[in-house]
């Protein structure tokens, strides 16, 4: 029986008009995200030969934007500038090149994983708004349980060809993409992207089985579908937009961050009274006593710097702790971390800069030549074993939840 | 008639369920944003006095010239629409190695969002089935049977449907415009209401056109859930996909060269110009040699006076020299003027070269963010965007105002340091210009003030008229629709 159901329930999708439209939507959506994207991955890539090609007597260090950000290109445009260290222990970073288009900072880059967190997730509930209450509008539903059919079989053979019908042609145009990118010269994909990808693929149907589970439940507690229409719209609202955009700002009023020209007016200050100490003051003095100086400097930028990133770290734990009651929010820090575009790496590269440029500043040029800086994103195992699973826990508690008061609204659901 | 049909579209939507629930969601999330953002908004005003107070206690203690261009004064405040939009950042704060990532993964939420997310899509729940819904009830065959026209039908949906969409924007408005008056913190003056008047204006015309998509598809439409199908689709494409995709094609089609790039041929010029000062110093050098001889022997001995370098040569033993020696003092004038002159040719053409190259790349940069922004133009809401931003200050057009009060004002503060370096070298001899401590503490302090509404209205009245045209256009569309819609 569950195998009737769920055959009935994609050929009824496969033949709507809902179908052909979110199809044809999603279809071209992804196509045209993932060749933009990618185009703009060819002008990053160019970028970054031209800062790697950079000739400094400081140490300077860049990483190569990675292939993955045609999917998610979260901060990866952050992590690609070039750092430079600079006097007095300072870094400094190069200017984005999207910078010279102010626009860019209106809007909202239109990768696979903006489409699938926004317009995916909405074609996910408008997918499921009307399974339970539309089958009642059309008299379907009394029917079909006037026979010997159990309730849990037909709300989960409902589910399950609901979602197939729905996820299957998300892979089809997913895969299309994905073979455009592979053939192209430009895109090096090593076995780790390939299962980052992979990873990234499976975390976004568990994502687009919440927000189905949802508009399932909505239909199982309303007995119309333009309210169940309604309630669900403006539930995908709260949950895509609202909570994760206004958790990040309330994060604000609870941890206080100076600005960062407020820091990097604070570093110059440093700068400057160093210049007047161990330049003016100590020029006639012994090096030991101008190392002294210089080292009681470093000390306080370090430290300056050091305050700043440990309370933004904690801006972002509590900005993550707010925003995951939103399925969106956790969506996007565990999508962003499985492509090494995220915060998990932002933090990861910034360590590793500072420690870089800490071993450049004490290295001996009698030694010979500076070991140039060496970087890997974080690999497959790493971005699972630093917790990196919880957000992916939070989904399938979404889901869970979502489709245990589905089922159990529809045992109590009058079908008359 | 028509006020019948008024009123009965009106009382149909308000005791519809999305009817309450766009009106609790709109005040709950208006009040809501509002306060976080003034709280925001309060310690962003904090952290700017902190600022100002940082330079001003550097400039009162370290105001040397060789130190002071790091430190010019010149802050902005947090916009006075802060507590309402968000404005975007200038890109001093992406050199920084700290800063903060975080609201490129989420944007902010704001005002803006209430009106292009929330209200445009509770404007299409209200119209998708104004046609189609009744056609499917049967009550539109009975209207239609009597002797109303369906242009008046037509109107009055409009008006009944707009009206009743527009109270829980209004009442929501109304509350935050409450909550901003009783603040003490923010302080608004005349024309910043004028402004806010202007941007409710902007927002209504924004919501009735997504009101009219809505009546425009479902006069297109027979059956409700085809035409809501067929206005999320249109809503997708116009708020989260044209405006989004439209920078990356622009910077496909015009690209624009590499900051890097540009910072490496610009280091390029200066070296080819520093090869080529040193040539024609080297030229003046032999032929004053060949000219003067002994003479000239006797300046070179003394490092040139310092006249080929500033730091090395003894200047005052030439000076000595120069005073007791008529022929002596001629030649090192001669020499001076020579390498002076040397110097500001070369320096011209470096300036030029330089100048090009940093103009070409803005005028490219120009270029490709005005057909961003044309292209754009195709989506209502970045229309919306381009309005709202500008009139209140929080836009692309507010950073070029900006730069533009920085940069006069940096004259302003660098007459002023001339100035008192002259007053400083009048009252002591010893006075040097690089690393004598100058006494600024009366410097001319940097006051932003807005752009006035008038200079603003010629920027945003073209967007605001697309949004007009976008109205007229669904308006015309969903009348023709109506005309030949088929009511059985």
């Amino acid at each position: 029986m569950l195998k009737s159901i769920i055959r009935k329930e994609i050929l009824n999708n496969l033949l709507s008009y809902k179908f052909s439209i979110i199809i044809i939507l999603s279809t071209i959506l992804i196509l045209v995200s993932i060749f933009v994207m990618y185009r703009d991955y060819c002008l990053a890539l160019e970028n970054y030969e031209i800062l790697r090609r950079t000739k400094s007597d400081d140490p300077v260090v860049v990483i190569p934007p990675t292939p993955l950000g045609i999917f998610a290109k979260g901060l990866d445009e952050n992590l690609c500038r070039s750092y430079e260290g600079g006097s007095g222990g300072r870094i400094n970073a190069s200017s984005k090149q999207k910078s010279l288009n102010n626009l860019f900072k209106l809007f909202t880059a239109p990768d696979l994983l903006y489409i699938i967190k926004v317009i995916l997730s909405l074609c996910a509930t408008l997918f499921a708004f009307d399974i339970v209450c539309g089958e009642k509008e059309i008299g379907t539903l009394r029917q079909s349980l006037s026979n010997s059919l159990k309730r849990p079989i037909l709300i989960i053979g409902e589910w399950v060809g609901g979602f197939i019908s729905f996820i299957l042609p998300f892979f089809i145009a997913v895969l299309l993409g994905t073979i455009f990118v592979t053939l192209s010269p430009m895109v090096d994909m090593n076995a780790q992207n390939w299962e980052k990808l992979g990873l990234f693929l499976l975390i976004s149907v568990l994502y687009l089985a919440v927000f189905f589970s949802l508009g399932l439940l909505i239909s199982c507690l309303t007995h119309q579908s333009s309210s169940s229409l309604v309630v669900s719209l403006f539930v995908w609202t709260i949950l895509v937009f609202l909570i994760p955009n206004l958790g990040n700002i309330l994060a604000r009023q609870l941890v206080r961050i100076p600005t960062v020209q407020q820091l990097e007016l604070k570093r110059e200050q440093i700068q400057i009274r160093r210049e007047l100490e161990v330049y003016e003051r100590l020029r006639t003095r012994t090096w030991p006593e101008r190392r002294e100086a210089h080292k009681r400097f470093n000390l306080e930028n370090e430290m300056l710097g050091e305050d700043y990133r440990n309370r933004f770290n904690r801006l972002v734990k509590v900005s993550q702790n707010i925003t995951r009651i939103s399925p969106a929010a956790a969506f996007t820090f565990q999508a962003t971390d499985i492509m090494g575009t995220g915060m998990l790496e932002e933090r990861r590269l910034k360590r590793a800069v500072l420690k870089y440029m800490q071993f450049a500043g004490d290295w001996d040029d009698e030694k010979g030549n500076r070991p140039a800086f060496r970087y890997q994103r974080s690999s497959f195992r790493e971005v699972l074993g630093q917790g990196g699973l919880s957000n992916c826990l939070i989904l399938i508690l979404f889901n869970v939840l979502f489709l245990a008061g589905a089922y159990v609204a529809f045992l109590r659901y009058d079908v008359r | 008639m028509l006020k019948t049909i008024i009123a009965r579209e009106f009382l149909n939507n308000i005791l519809n369920l999305r009817f309450m629930i766009g009106l609790v969601l709109c005040i709950i999330v208006t009040i809501a944003c509002i306060m976080i953002l003034a709280h925001d908004y309060q310690q962003e005003l904090a952290d700017y006095n902190r600022r100002v107070n940082l330079q001003d206690e550097f400039l009162s203690n370290y105001a040397t010239r060789g130190r002071m261009f790091r430190m010019i004064p010149q802050q902005k405040p947090p916009e006075r629409f802060r507590p309402l939009i968000i404005g975007i950042s200038g890109n001093e704060n992406s050199k920084s190695f700290d800063d903060n990532p975080l609201p490129i993964l989420f944007p902010s939420l704001d005002f803006l969002f209430i009106v292009t997310i929330i209200m445009s899509l509770l404007a299409i729940l209200f119209s998708y089935d104004a046609v189609t819904g009744e056609r499917q009830r049967g009550t539109l065959r009975l209207v239609i049977s009597n002797s109303i026209s369906r242009t008046t039908i037509l109107f009055g949906k409009f008006i009944g449907g707009t009206a009743s969409l527009l109270i829980p924007f209004i009442l929501a408005l109304l509350v935050g415009v409450l909550y901003i008056s009783i603040n003490p913190v923010i302080q608004w003056d005349s024309s910043a209401w004028a402004e806010f008047g202007l941007l409710t204006a902007a927002s209504i015309t924004f919501i009735t056109l997504f009101y009219l998509l809505g009546l425009m598809v479902s006069a297109f439409s027979k059956y409700s859930a085809i035409s809501i199908l067929n206005c999320l689709f249109l809503w997708v494409l116009l708020i989260l996909v044209i405006p989004n995709v439209c920078p990356y094609i622009s910077a496909q089609l015009r690209r624009v060269p590499s900051i890097r790039e540009t910072q490496r041929q610009e280091e390029e010029i200066e070296q080819a110009d520093n090869e080529v000062k040193r040539q024609r110093r080297k030229a003046v050098v032999s032929k004053f040699r060949g000219d003067y001889g002994g003479l000239f022997s006797k300046l070179e001995s003394l490092g040139f006076g310092g006249i080929l370098d500033d730091e090395i040569g003894d200047k005052e033993k030439v000076e000595e020299l120069a005073a007791a020696d008529p022929d002596f003092k001629a030649m090192v004038d001669a020499f001076r003027r020579e390498i002076d002159r040397a110097w500001l040719e070369s320096q011209g053409v470096r300036k030029d070269a330089i100048k090009k190259l940093w103009g070409d790349l803005n005028t490219k940069a120009a270029a490709q963010t005005r057909l961003a922004k044309n292209l754009a133009c195709i989506s209502p809401f970045a229309n919306f965007v381009y309005v709202a931003r500008d009139l209140t200050g929080t836009g692309l057009r507010s950073l070029e105002y900006f730069d533009r009060a920085k940069a006069e004002h940096y004259q302003r503060f660098w007459r002023h340091v001339y100035k008192k370096e002259r007053d400083a070298k009048k009252n002591d001899p010893t006075f040097r210009e690089n690393s004598s401590f100058l006494d600024l503490g009366d410097y001319p302090r940097f006051v932003f003030k807005e752009e006035a509404l008038k200079d603003k209205l010629g920027e945003i009245l073209p967007y605001w008229g697309i949004l007009v045209l976008f109205n007229v256009v669904f308006f015309v569309a969903a009348f023709a629709g109506f005309m030949r819609y088929d009511v059985r």
